[in-house]
């Protein structure tokens, strides 16, 4: 039996309740904010001795002196003589504790006068309710981190129901930027989630967009850990190692040939691939980059038309000077030069009802497009996508998007949530469950601001996303300032190191001004969690993730710099063929312009040939050197007369 | 009664029903008829204005000066006591029996050690819950059949036979000085049992120290009083005390009041009187006899252990500039426990 740790304490001005109890400690207890502890009733409530569980969220220390004024006295008003006071001041330790659960549940009375023990790892277990999850047959626990108190390590654990759905779904992640709990405590809950998301509930894989820096770009390489970390890692279950199965996905940079990426090394391009789209792909989303101030009804009636009548058929019109077949940008240029043209010749300000004014203004805010988001959106409508229909359970999809602007961005993020949810609708994406990793919160979903297309998804996904099996994973710096509906939505919070004065909203009213406290000075590697199943925050520590830093990996595998064409084609067509040289690439591309090379890659790329070397060289059509022709000796059709008075 | 309760007593109940004085008056209801209960909580009787022993100057015989002067306590303060004890009471009227007033005394004892500057509770505080009554004029069979050993006359016949008139005010003050002696005697249990088992740790009592012979003797333990009601100093030995300066003690004389133990003991000033009375911060001391030649030393050496006692300071008692913080923990145990 376990000597008791303090005694519930009550007067008639602060009372007991069902939700909340004070204790007392010795001085030198182990307890402190967000310790749990068990307290033990006395008397029998229907023939059971009634066990509470509370999480301590306040404590109190004074001693027995009426006024500070006393001390002073007491000391001739110098402090250096308080070290010589013979005897301490009686000191009191006050804690008050939230309850967390009731033992049995009913009648639910007010927390009795008992004995205060620490929280055994059992007790934990019962006080966060793991006990219905955590069963032999049907354990769906995902270890989030370990809660530690007096020398004892308990293994918190999520409902993978509540955490992936379907009962609530959905995370969201509070801290302050810096310190890297966010992106860490990401990195290590998805590795938890692949590591113990049980095999009934179906397969995970997770896309996590990129959206600063190198946060996300190492997942593949390992980190260098210490043994307390990897101690935590056993305990938790988890393998200390990194994802098995990462692919990144980034835009190309303007010239079409280097990715847009910080994990451009050469070393790692195994697995990256380019993010490319064509004029099909990004006319699905163009209302993602024109705002309501740019389409109105009318234009919005013309794009449609040309996604509907124009796009990927023959088109032919009697305004048109020839028949056309919009397959690119380039393509649709073209169709709008000469349908203008056209117009112009005949002198009509309309046509099929589309004001030529409508028209122009469509065609400029179209042909921006792929100048504002260059690399990504290809002129010639090639495609380098994400593996849809093909994702594989435990993997994990990276959108790099940190380099791109901000109008590529949104529409990377568009497209492919868009494309997730279609997928999963249709249950043919290659998994039942996807998480979603999006960070920054506070820029893609503001509280206030302009209703944008893409907060409107974040929207949808946490509203509706755990139907379907799609999870949003968010982060931010200022929760207060993320809109309500998206972290509202989300069944799991986790928050690390705060800002005072995001702690000073009233968003954080219901913690209590010492958990307040605590959080904004927690350190790296600790968290605070609430999760439907625990009626009270609890602080958790996680170890550092098993993947290498971002910092770490700019260090080991520096970004690439820029390279002319020939070897950008060359290191694109490395990844599938190790052997080209770049002899070889140049001898290829020697007599093409720029854009048939660009062309003739992308398509290599779009199909990822076994012999990429073959298939590139394939594209280009044949041009024949040029060389001087033999002279010809030609005979005359008929001999001059000799006597021809007018021969020169 | 003893903190720890005896067999018999745990076997009638009765320590459990006076353990509080609702208890006691259910107790009385159910046994003693015609017994009307107190409404209202009640005032402690220690609070209501008595016939008090007029203030007096005694003179006293010189133990270590042929007259009486001032001494610098010399050396610096140094901390040595121990322990501390003291006892407190109190008295509530629980009903009556027509007009005759039945007391409800809780009176305790405790001893609070100093281990390593922090205070605790010595073996168990002695604690007693009685009953007062003036069993002359109550039906006495039915208040001793239901309380036993916890009920008190406070009509006791004194040793010429005669009995106190049934004047209720005087039965009060009657029933709290028997609660006063109860307290005293556990003050003493506990004293006597201190200087028996830790006669090398001196202890601070409460008060004097010379009601018990055994007490009285032992070289452990130092009385402080604080009550100045007597003063053991007339003439110009009066104005030598009055006019003692902070850390300064008098010279050591030597007193026997009446049915107690000769003891040393010596005035000693704690704190500054500026701009307070005469009696501020002024405490008597008191310890067991000694040779002549070696009081000044003793008696410099226990003022030094109880000028460091003036830190912390006893606030907010209203006796704080006299009182050590160990003693006012001692109350303070006592008050928590015995409510």
């Amino acid at each position: 039996m376990t000597a008791p740790l303090g005694l519930v304490v009550a007067t008639e001005r602060t009372p007991n309740t069902p939700h909340q109890f004070q204790f007392w400690t010795a001085i030198d207890s182990p307890v402190g904010i967000g310790t749990i502890v068990r307290v033990d009733g006395r008397q029998p409530v229907d023939g059971h001795i009634p066990h509470v569980y509370g999480v301590v969220t306040e404590g109190f220390s004074y001693t027995d002196l009426a006024s500070p004024l006393f001390d002073v006295l007491g000391h001739d008003g110098d402090p250096g003589q308080a070290a010589f006071a013979p005897t301490e001041r009686a000191e009191v330790r006050l804690y008050v504790a939230a309850v967390l659960r009731h033992v049995p549940e009913e009648p639910l009375q007010p927390v009795p006068m008992g004995e205060v023990f620490l929280a055994t790892e059992a007790d934990v277990a019962i006080a966060l309710r793991m006990d219905s999850y955590l069963r032999e047959d049907a354990n769906t626990g995902i270890p989030i981190g370990l809660y530690r108190s007096g020398g004892m390590d308990s293994a918190i654990y999520l409902d993978a129901e509540f955490l992936v759905g379907p009962e609530a779904a959905h995370l969201n992640i509070t801290g302050v930027s810096g310190l890297a709990t966010k992106t860490s405590a990401v990195e290590w809950l998805m590795a938890s989630l692949f590591a113990h998301f049980p095999k009934s509930k179906g397969s995970v894989a997770a896309v996590c967009f990129n959206v600063k820096g190198p946060d996300l770009c190492f997942l593949d390489q390992p980190a260098e850990l210490e043994e307390s970390d990897r101690a935590m890692y056993e305990t938790l279950g988890v393998p200390c190692a990194p994802f098995p199965d990462v692919r990144y996905f980034a835009p190309f940079k303007a010239d079409n040939v280097s990715l847009n990426t910080l994990r451009s090394n050469e070393e790692l391009l195994a697995n990256v691939q380019p993010l490319t789209w064509g004029l099909r792909e990004v006319l699905q989303f163009a209302e993602v980059l024109l705002n309501r101030d740019d389409v109105d009804a009318k234009a919005d009636a013309l794009i449609d038309f040309i996604k509907e009548r124009v796009l990927d058929r023959d088109f032919e019109d009697r305004v048109l000077k020839q028949k056309h077949r919009v397959r690119s940008f380039a393509d649709l240029e073209g169709w709008f030069k000469d349908l203008l043209s056209g117009m112009e010749d005949q002198g009509n300000e309309h046509w099929r009802t589309h004001h030529v004014a409508t028209i122009r203004k469509v065609r400029n805010r179209l042909s921006n497009i792929s100048t504002r988001c260059a690399g990504l959106v290809t002129n010639d409508g090639h495609t380098s996508d994400l593996p849809w229909g093909d994702f594989t359970d435990r993997a994990v999809y990276v959108v790099d998007v940190a380099l791109a602007e901000e109008d590529a961005q949104d529409l990377i993020f568009a497209r492919v949530v868009s494309k997730l949810r279609e997928h999963l609708e249709r249950r043919d994406l290659g998994v039942t469950h996807v998480v979603v990793f999006v960070d920054e919160l506070n820029k893609y979903a503001p509280a206030d601001g302009p209703d944008t297309y893409v907060r409107k998804m974040l929207l949808d996904i946490a509203e509706r996303g755990r139907y379907l099996g799609l999870v949003l994973f968010s982060a931010q710096q200022f929760r207060s300032q993320v809109h309500r509906r998206v972290v509202g939505n989300a069944g799991t919070a986790l928050y690390g190191r705060m800002d005072g004065d995001e702690l000073a909203t009233p968003g954080y009213a219901v913690l209590s001004a010492a958990t307040r406290t605590k959080l904004a000075t927690l350190s790296k590697g600790q968290l605070m969690v609430r999760h439907p199943h625990f009626t009270q925050p609890i602080f958790v520590s996680f170890p550092r993730p098993a993947v290498m830093r971002g910092r770490d990996g700019m260090e080991r595998f520096p970004q690439a710099a820029d390279v002319p064409l020939d070897v950008g084609v060359l290191r694109q067509l490395r990844r599938f063929e190790p052997s080209l040289t770049l002899a070889w690439v140049q001898d290829v591309i020697g007599l093409y312009e720029d854009e048939d090379v660009l062309r003739a890659l992308h398509a290599t790329l779009a199909h990822a040939p076994e012999k990429a070397g073959a298939y590139f060289k394939a594209q280009f059509r044949k041009i024949v050197g040029a060389a001087p022709a033999p002279a010809v000796a030609r005979t005359p059709l008929r001999a001059l007369p000799d006597d021809d008075p007018y021969a020169i | 009664m003893d903190g720890a309760r005896s067999t018999e007593e745990t076997k009638n109940g009765a320590f459990e029903t006076l353990r509080s004085v609702h208890a006691a008056q259910r107790l009385l209801v159910r046994l003693v008829p015609n017994v009307r209960t107190a409404t209202g909580g009640g005032s402690p009787l220690e609070r209501l204005e008595r016939e008090l022993e007029l203030p007096h100057v005694i003179d006293a015989e010189g133990a270590e000066d042929a007259t009486l002067r001032a001494r610098p306590v010399p050396g610096a303060p140094t901390p040595a006591i121990r322990a501390f004890l003291d006892g407190t009471q109190r008295s509530q009227v629980l009903g009556w029996i027509g007009a005759l007033p039945l007391v409800y005394g809780t009176s305790g004892a405790v001893v609070r050690q100093r281990v390593e500057r922090q205070l605790t509770t010595w073996g168990a505080p002695l604690v007693r819950h009685r009953i007062y009554a003036p069993l002359a004029y109550a039906p006495r069979e039915e208040l001793e059949g239901a309380l036993g050993a916890h009920l008190e006359d406070t009509t006791r016949p004194a040793p010429d036979g005669s009995i106190p008139p049934p004047h209720p005010t005087l039965l009060l003050e009657r029933a709290t000085l028997a609660v006063s002696r109860d307290r005293e005697r556990l003050e003493l249990t506990l004293a006597e049992r201190w200087c028996a088992e830790r006669a090398h740790d001196p202890i601070m009592i409460d008060g004097g120290i010379g009601s018990s012979e055994l007490v009285a003797r032992s070289a452990c333990a130092v009385g402080v009083v604080k009550s100045h009601r007597t003063l053991y100093a007339d003439g110009d030995a009066l104005g030598v005390v009055l006019a003692l300066g902070r850390g300064e003690r008098s010279s050591v004389i030597r007193i026997a009041p009446r049915g107690r133990s000769e003891v040393l003991s010596w005035y000693l000033r704690l704190r500054s009187t500026e701009g307070r009375d005469a009696l501020w911060g002024l405490v008597r001391v008191e310890m067991c006899m000694a040779d002549t030649p070696t009081i000044t030393a003793r008696a410099d050496e226990i003022s030094r252990w109880l000028l460091a006692e003036c830190s912390p300071l006893a606030a907010p008692d209203p006796r704080w500039d006299r009182m050590a913080y160990g003693i006012r923990s001692a109350e303070e145990f006592l008050r928590a426990t015995t409510n």
